[in-house]
């Protein structure tokens, strides 16, 4: 007989919530990149109002979480639901923010003509960020370790990416409307390689759902102590 | 005695002079066991223990390790042995008709069932307060003060109470009221009441079987912050309904469980014992995780 009926149905809506803002982020992801390839302000615009949609679902999350705390005391394995879909939650609405940082950015270049190797460079790390998105929350849903713990190899590939893109602006010259560019399209790079590390973060949380350790990926203070 | 003798007794019987064989942890029994692997050294240890009525066990087979100054608890669905566990950690099921036990619980390294061991000696050192306050129809000093004359603790009579009544957090309610009779007080007093008697005569032990199961919040969290402050100075087990105070409470926690049926018969198991936010974030065993998510069932 199935029992704490009320307590599965917090957490189910909480998962379909956490779900739904998900492909939010990643047709934010989409329109950002797409605004900033096109040189589209008005989409831009789109970009930016969008993220009310995404903040919506984070407050709700917040708000359906508090109450079940404060109501359920979920415990064990419906704990670490619970914590982990915080986390999730935050780094969620991290992602949109990246976006709306994206589409900003492009409402004050459009009128610059573009350096079209970059703009492919974005476009592949934008495509490989929002295939993260979609790895880490099946990786969510499916409670699946191997598969969370594989983005950090996805992950690298975005890092590769973001290295060669600020090279590549570094030998764009001394153009001062380039460098201008140049300088924004830095932080779009940086953006874009921030939403592969928060797709790892939602793989680390499931990884913790799963065994209930707390433990991150890749640890960039143990490679340097070497 | 009956059952309901040995309730009021709660350790406090007079064993008569010479009769009482005390509990001299440098004496007597098997080699002490094993440390445990705890910060603080183990005063039960507990070995197959398998608890009968009769012919049918209550509890099966139960092995595991006290830890000394921290709370352990018992938790359990209803008939899984956790008050017969209890019970039988102070031998207050001795006074049950067919009631026998195999395996062994030692107590600093004595094996409390041995030949030699007086009960009335081992409820003294390992003292047990109930689900419901008992407190005698006496005033509030005597219900402390009882207890202390008859093991002949006589000396400094008023101080002892004094402590005791302010080591369970009950002295400012009721030190102008002494003669009054405790039946009048509050079942949360009541119950401070009955764990003062407890600790008035020195035990090192204190079981707890379900103490604030019969009161209101407010008197159950001031029970909680009490075993919060006792396990400074005493070793506490408490069996408890309330899941949410077992993780609020104990260091260690002990789930109990009904085994598959054996020869027609199913008992209490131990399923886990582990640290209380172990059991509370990560327990081990499915039937664990099951119980305290409350899907048991």
């Amino acid at each position: 007989m199935p029992m704490r009926i009320p307590l599965q149905q917090d957490l189910d809506t909480l998962q379909a919530t956490l779900m739904e803002e998900g492909d939010l982020c990643a047709r934010a992801i989409r329109g950002a990149l797409q605004a900033l390839r096109e040189r589209d302000p008005e989409l831009a615009d789109e970009v930016i109002t969008f993220d009310d949609e995404v903040d919506s679902r984070y407050l709700s999350i917040e708000v359906a979480v508090e109450s079940l705390l404060a109501r359920q005391t979920p415990v064990a394995s419906d704990l670490r639901l619970v914590l982990s879909i915080i986390h999730i939650n935050l780094a969620l609405e991290r992602i949109a923010d990246l976006c709306v940082t994206i589409a900003k950015l492009t409402k004050l270049v459009y009128a610059v003509p573009p350096d079209t190797k970059l703009i492919e460079a974005f476009d592949e790390m934008a495509v490989r960020g929002e295939e993260m998105l979609k790895h880490s929350l099946d990786a969510f849903m499916n409670r699946d370790v191997a598969a969370a713990e594989s983005l950090v190899d996805l992950d690298e590939l975005i890092d590769r990416a973001n290295r060669r893109a600020v090279h590549h602006l570094m030998a764009l010259g001394s153009n001062p409307e380039m460098r201008e560019w140049g300088l924004r399209m830095i932080i779009v790079s940086r953006c874009l390689e921030r939403i592969g590390d928060h797709c790892v973060d939602i793989g680390e949380q499931v990884a913790y759902l799963v065994t209930g350790e707390f433990r991150e990926f890749t640890d960039a203070s143990a490679e340097l102590r070497g | 005695m009956d059952y309901a003798s040995a309730e009021m007794a709660e350790g406090t019987e007079q064993s008569g002079d010479g009769l009482a064989k005390a509990i001299d942890p440098t004496q007597l029994g098997p080699a002490a066991p094993s440390p445990a692997p705890f910060a603080t050294p183990t005063v039960f240890k507990i070995e197959n223990l398998t608890a009968y009525y009769g012919k049918a066990p209550a509890v099966r087979d139960v092995s595991f390790d006290v830890p000394g100054n921290q709370v352990t608890a018992i938790i359990g669905p209803s008939g899984c042995g956790k008050s017969t566990f209890i019970r039988c950690l102070n031998r207050m099921n001795d006074v049950v008709p067919g009631f026998h036990t195999d395996g062994s619980i030692y107590f600093h390294g004595i094996d409390l069932q041995g030949k030699d061991v007086d009960p009335v000696n081992v409820r003294r050192q390992i003292g047990m307060v109930f689900q419901r306050p008992n407190p005698f129809p006496k005033s509030i000093f005597d219900n402390i003060a009882y207890g202390l004359r008859i093991l002949g603790m006589k000396d400094n009579l008023q101080d002892r109470v004094e402590h005791a009544l302010k080591r369970a957090a009950l002295w400012e309610e009721v030190k102008d009221r002494l003669k009054d009779s405790a039946l009048a007080l509050s079942g949360g007093q009541q119950q401070r009441l009955c764990i003062a008697r407890a600790i008035a005569i020195e035990p090192e032990v204190i079981l707890l079987d379900e103490p604030a199961s019969a009161l209101d919040p407010i008197s159950t969290a001031s029970i909680e912050d009490l075993m919060h402050e006792l396990k400074n100075d005493y070793t506490i087990v408490i069996v408890t309904h309330n899941m949410q105070q077992a993780a609020r409470v104990a260091d260690m926690t002990a789930f109990f469980s009904l085994s598959e049926v054996v020869d027609g018969r199913r008992a209490g198991v131990l399923v886990e014992y582990d640290r209380t936010d172990k059991i509370f974030t990560t327990p081990a065993d499915k039937r664990t995780e099951d119980y305290v998510t409350g899907r048991f069932g």
